[in-house]
């Protein structure tokens, strides 16, 4: 008898690879529509510059995210991408609300809805904005704009606000990661937070474990 | 022939992918809403994390439609629009648009006019961005069956399961607050007044919010939290660099 989590690593890969084929039937369309076959050799060299650091982020990412993501959770959020800074967030607060473990299968299943949720939302917001909005958008998020500034600090609005309901609840593990990652920043002022995310990951898992093991912390 | 990139086929090319993640997306909710009524989850509970899920997205989604048209000048909105919407963040598709145009000796300041440069950079893009949709096939139900036996074999399991479940999720949100501080990224603000003032706003908020709902029991308020304190704290933001001239400029990075 197969278990949810594994009817979902079936699906997943199913759409995975339907995702796969999606996405390259744009640039083939492009290139058969418009009879513009690229020369290979200045393809080459663009991507030669792009794949040695995309793909090896790939492998970091896959290995960062899919355990922090639940099964039907990954397999979603690769395919619309913006994961760190939107679908893991997302998940993070629906499964705090939800008041489930991300290991259980209800957790599995909040994190997959609010993902599912997410990316629907975020789709149809950009489409909606690019078909209706086009003409005036430039307007709105011109440099000069008003409220230009609500967009450029999103991420400290996201994550205060989500960091706010964590860190009142396990303010001890908080403070090492917080602390490792300004020190980092102080150092490497331009250090990728995709990179980062590991050590302060591995600051903050030590130091709970610690934490565990001298007996600060019990639940 | 420079309207190309907006053309009709385009547009039909991107309402093929805008389609394609819609119905992928309600697929899953449709399984995992049936899965969750078997196990006996209350119906209140999946409808909150769709509203609330639905909601804490719309913030971040309008700063990634204002990405799509960043790179729309040179590109046209379609495929920026495409791309954003599959995989895409912004500093990926922007370093590899900007790549392919290097290596065609032109740049990202001026409109692609040339059909075939416009499909070289597009396949730059989807060769670039697709590796993690390959590697998951068989990655990663191999991450989650490890992680699985990991938890099961340590003793106080459970409880020791939680907090460093929890740690991780604290590191990767520690990780950005970090970057808010002290941080120059390269695709917003430099840490300063603004940045973290922000952040305070937005925690403020929440935890107030959060009060508010313990105290007058407002369960209908909960799932509004994180967006109204996101949204608060973007407000006052607006209102600083309204009221306080120069206050965007205060960063001691």
């Amino acid at each position: 008898m197969k278990t949810f989590t594994d009817k979902m690593h079936t699906w997943g890969r199913i759409w995975t690879v339907s995702a796969i084929a999606v996405l390259f039937m744009v640039p083939l369309g492009v290139t058969l529509y418009y009879n513009a076959w690229p020369e290979f050799s200045t393809l080459w060299k663009a991507l030669i510059s792009v794949i040695p650091i995309y793909w090896a982020t790939a492998i970091i990412e896959v290995i960062t995210y899919t355990p922090l993501l639940g099964a039907g959770g990954t397999y979603l959020s690769f395919v619309t991408g913006n994961i760190t800074n939107l679908k893991l967030p997302c998940a993070l607060s629906a499964l705090d609300r939800a008041k489930v473990k991300a290991t259980s299968e209800e957790g599995e299943i909040i994190s997959t809805i609010a993902i599912a949720s997410s990316s629907i939302t975020t789709t149809l917001v950009i489409a909606v904005g690019v078909l209706l909005f086009a003409p005036v958008l430039p307007t709105i998020t011109a440099p000069d704009s008003v409220i230009k500034p609500a967009f450029d600090y999103v991420i400290p609005a996201l994550f205060g606000a989500l960091g706010a309901s964590y860190f009142s609840k396990h303010w001890k593990i908080s403070i090492l990661p917080i602390l490792a990652g300004v020190i980092v920043y102080i150092l490497a002022p331009s250090f990728a937070v995709g990179t980062l995310l590991f050590v302060t990951i591995v600051v903050s898992i030590a130091g709970a474990l610690g934490m565990y093991k001298l007996g600060w912390i019990k639940e | 022939m420079t309207n190309f990139k907006t053309s009709g086929f385009m547009y039909a090319l991107a309402l093929m992918v805008v389609a394609f993640v819609t119905v992928q997306s309600v697929f899953f909710i449709v399984k995992s809403w049936k899965r969750a009524k078997e196990l006996g989850m209350e119906t209140e509970k999946l409808k909150q994390t769709i509203i609330s899920s639905a909601l804490f997205s719309l913030a971040p989604a309008i700063s990634i439609l204002a990405t799509v048209l960043a790179l729309a000048s040179a590109l046209g909105i379609v495929l920026p629009w495409i791309r954003l919407s599959v995989i895409g963040n912004l500093a990926y598709e922007t370093v590899a648009a900007e790549n392919a145009l290097e290596v065609l000796g032109s740049s990202l300041s001026s409109e692609v006019t040339d059909p075939t440069a416009f499909s070289t950079i597009a396949w730059t893009m989807t060769i670039g961005s697709c590796f993690p949709l390959i590697l998951l096939p068989f990655l990663c139900k191999k991450i989650h069956s490890a992680m699985g036996k990991a938890t099961s074999k340590s003793k106080n399991a459970g409880v020791l399961g939680d907090i460093l479940g929890a740690a991780a999720f604290i590191g990767i949100i520690a990780a950005f607050i970090a970057r808010c501080i002290a941080g120059v990224p390269s695709d917003g603000p430099s840490a300063g007044v603004m940045t973290v003032a922000t952040l305070v706003s937005a925690m403020v908020f929440t935890v107030a919010l959060d009060l508010l709902c313990k105290k007058k029991d407002l369960k209908k308020l909960e799932p509004f939290v994180l967006p109204i304190a996101m949204f608060g704290a973007m407000g006052i933001a607006v209102l600083l660099v309204q009221l306080v001239p120069g206050i965007a400029e205060m960063t001691w990075r």
